[in-house]
């Protein structure tokens, strides 16, 4: 107790409560740009930790995480232009409501469950991160590729009208991030010999150009062949999601928040998936499935809550077991081990005051997100009152810097107007693309980790039924894909009853 | 444009694109060492083959059986696309030409150069706007601003010309 009320008392010093709220303002900006990750934000502010006490500088590199991985739903909602890969199955419904002159309620709903998520998190981390470290750890690549199968089992959710379509989107999606150097044999892949192409595509350069440039050709083409149909996004209001709301939402919220502390504290997963899962899964036990998509509440909730539960989830490795979970974390590794904190078994007996520290600073930056982006609300709605053509404009200088930005490639930029036309024409045709970017989430892991199962059990498929964790995953995903067939079926038999009953 | 003969037209264009897809791949790609390595060749191949498989699924469910899967892009996507129209497609060529465009001028004329020259390009050649004041705020404050914010107050680099260096 003495301990902890040492690091309570390190933690609220005004330096250490305003090293936290710069984190967490560098961390929204950031987030929510398309391109600017909060990766990248981490390292910017990595040096300037380096002169600073431990408890502040961790606050702030925390700080920096937690405000990047909320501030990713505000572009999401707001242009449909996911900021981060974990926020782009927030925009399958958040961006809709955006349309029907609820941004505000879409944006309060999103902060406050990421506040909620993020929190329950770290309560389960405190609590149980003995345990939920060590099966995190038993999980192989067998266990983790039956999970990414089974989160691609979600694109059957994503489909909209057609399933043979949301797999060809999804098989293109996979296939794209198999171009460029492969990263267990180090053998080219499809770059015809071109430096630019060894790099491979770039999973944020993809999104955006698959998001941002068929908006900003859209927003072109309408203000030249309709000029009087050029308007605003929306209406603007300022509201907030009612107490209500939020109540009826709650055992979604702790469902997503388990989900997505489980999918955290698996080294190599993240966010995306976690956001994915939940949403499959809020629309599947929904009482209104046929509402999502067309900007239901509860597919704000779902993907947000997860998504945050993730990063509690990914401290429990970090923290008992020195394993970062992707690159953001591996970021505040090197922060920790700056100042001297090394993350492992014995860092509860050595550090035991940083660590309480910690908990403290991760509520405290969660509550700097929940001040700062419910201030925010109305100042962001106003974005909407820009003429969409402007907006267009300035989405695609913004959108281009991010992409720029992410290598410092001019190629990036090519690359993102190639995806953006190629996702544009595909639009045209009725082939939803959100499966597109689950499979470039999911599909280098799907790899990497087929390929390592393989190679640990010389080539005996044994590995993949042999695993009890496997089997279950395996199971979800067909039960997914039953579920998914047998709707489809009901869904085409319902008119011709319905004609039937009319003759 | 009919919604059956987009779909043939998506398909049979697919198609292509998986055998050539499919045919690279085994030429440039070599394949795993055995003892249980894959190899780098077996992933793109599958996938080449499955996205193939669907093209002629779909291909049958609208040619031969005469269905068209339910006319709508999928929840959640940018906006479905009501119509395809001339100009919708002349945007689409010119927005890929001003992308590109940007992306030499960055490479060659620096971002303070570059960025003022698309503004205006967009604003006045492909939006026709005559609005002065919107123009002018427009192309100043998005050149100014960016740079500021990204370049001054972030620390994030953003290009310097080849031919010009004014950053």
């Amino acid at each position: 107790m003495e301990i902890f009320l040492q690091a309570l008392a390190s933690a609220m010093t005004p330096m250490a409560i305003a090293s936290i709220g710069l984190g967490a303002l560098i961390g929204l900006i950031f987030g929510s740009i398309p391109g600017l990750t909060f990766t990248v934000a981490l390292a910017l502010a990595l040096p300037i930790t380096f002169s600073m006490d431990p408890v502040p500088a961790i606050g702030l590199l925390l700080g920096t995480y937690i405000g990047g991985m909320t501030g990713g739903s505000v572009s999401a909602i707001l242009l449909g232009i996911p900021g981060t890969p974990s926020a782009a199955a927030t925009v399958l419904d958040g961006h809709p409501m955006t349309k029907q002159g609820n941004a505000s309620i879409a944006l309060g709903t999103a902060v406050i469950v990421s506040v909620f998520g993020g929190v329950f998190s770290l309560i389960v981390m405190i609590v149980s991160v003995d345990l939920v470290s060590r099966v995190a750890i038993s999980f192989g690549p067998a266990e983790i590729f039956a999970l990414v199968l089974f989160g691609l089992s979600t694109i059957c959710g994503l489909c909209g009208g057609s399933l043979i379509k949301g797999l060809i989107s999804g098989a293109l999606g996979l296939m794209i991030m198999t171009i460029g150097i492969d990263t267990i044999d180090g053998v080219q892949r499809m770059t015809f010999g071109s430096v630019n192409m060894m790099q491979g595509v770039n999973l944020l350069v993809a999104m955006i150009g698959l998001f941002a440039v068929p908006f900003i050709i859209e927003a072109f083409a309408v203000k030249t062949s309709m000029p009087e149909k050029s308007q605003r996004i929306s209406r603007v209001k300022a509201e907030l999601p009612s107490i209500g709301l939020l109540g009826r939402n709650l055992w979604l919220m702790i469902k997503c928040s388990v989900m997505g502390t489980g999918i955290g504290a698996i080294p190599g997963t993240g966010g995306a998936i976690a956001s994915f899962l939940a949403y499959d899964h809020a629309k599947r036990f929904s009482k209104k499935p046929e509402s999502f998509g067309k900007g239901n509440i509860e597919g704000v909730v779902a993907p947000e809550t997860a998504n945050n539960a993730v990063t509690g989830g990914t401290l429990i490795p970090l923290l008992s077991l020195g394993i970062p979970g992707d690159p953001a974390t591996a970021i505040v590794l090197a922060g920790l081990m700056i100042h001297g904190i090394t993350p492992g078994p014995a860092l509860f007996m050595n550090h035991a005051g940083e660590v309480y520290g910690m908990y403290v600073a991760v509520v405290l930056a969660y509550l700097w997100v929940l001040g700062l982006q419910l201030m925010g609300i109305r100042l962001f709605v106003h974005v909407l009152k820009i003429p969409r053509e402007l907006l267009a404009v300035a989405v695609l200088v913004l959108c281009a810097i991010g992409a720029f930005s992410i290598r410092n490639s001019v190629f990036d930029i090519y690359a993102m107007g190639a995806i953006g036309v190629a996702a544009y024409v595909l639009v045209s045709f009725r082939v939803p693309i959100t499966p597109i970017i689950l499979g470039m989430v999911l599909g280098p892991t799907l790899e990497n980790e087929f390929r390592t199962a393989m190679m640990l059990s010389m080539g005996d498929p044994e590995i993949f039924y042999s695993s009890p964790t496997v089997l279950i995953f395996f199971s979800l995903a067909l039960l997914v894909i039953g579920l998914q067939a047998v709707s489809e079926f009901k869904a085409k038999k319902q008119p011709k009853n319905e004609v039937k009953a009319d003759a | 444009m009919t919604n059956s003969a987009k779909d043939v037209a998506l398909s049979l264009s697919l198609l292509a694109l998986s055998a050539v897809w499919t045919w690279l791949v085994i030429d440039t790609i070599p394949t795993g060492w055995g003892h249980g390595d894959i190899g780098p060749r077996a992933f793109p191949m599958v996938l080449g083959i499955i996205l193939g498989g669907l093209c002629i699924l779909l291909l049958i469910r609208t040619y031969l059986l005469g269905r068209t899967p339910a006319g709508k892009a999928g929840t959640g996507d940018v906006d479905a696309i009501e119509e395809a129209s001339s100009e919708r497609w002349g945007s689409m060529i010119l927005v890929a030409v001003e992308i590109s465009a940007y992306g030499f001028l960055l490479q060659k004329l620096g971002f303070l150069i570059a960025t003022p020259i698309l503004i205006l390009f967009v604003l006045v050649i492909h939006l026709r706007l005559r609005s002065w004041k919107t123009i002018l705020g427009m192309t100043l404050g998005m050149t100014l601003g960016c740079w500021l914010f990204f370049e001054k107050l972030l620390g994030i680099y953003l290009a310097n010309g080849s031919w010009f260096n004014i950053g």
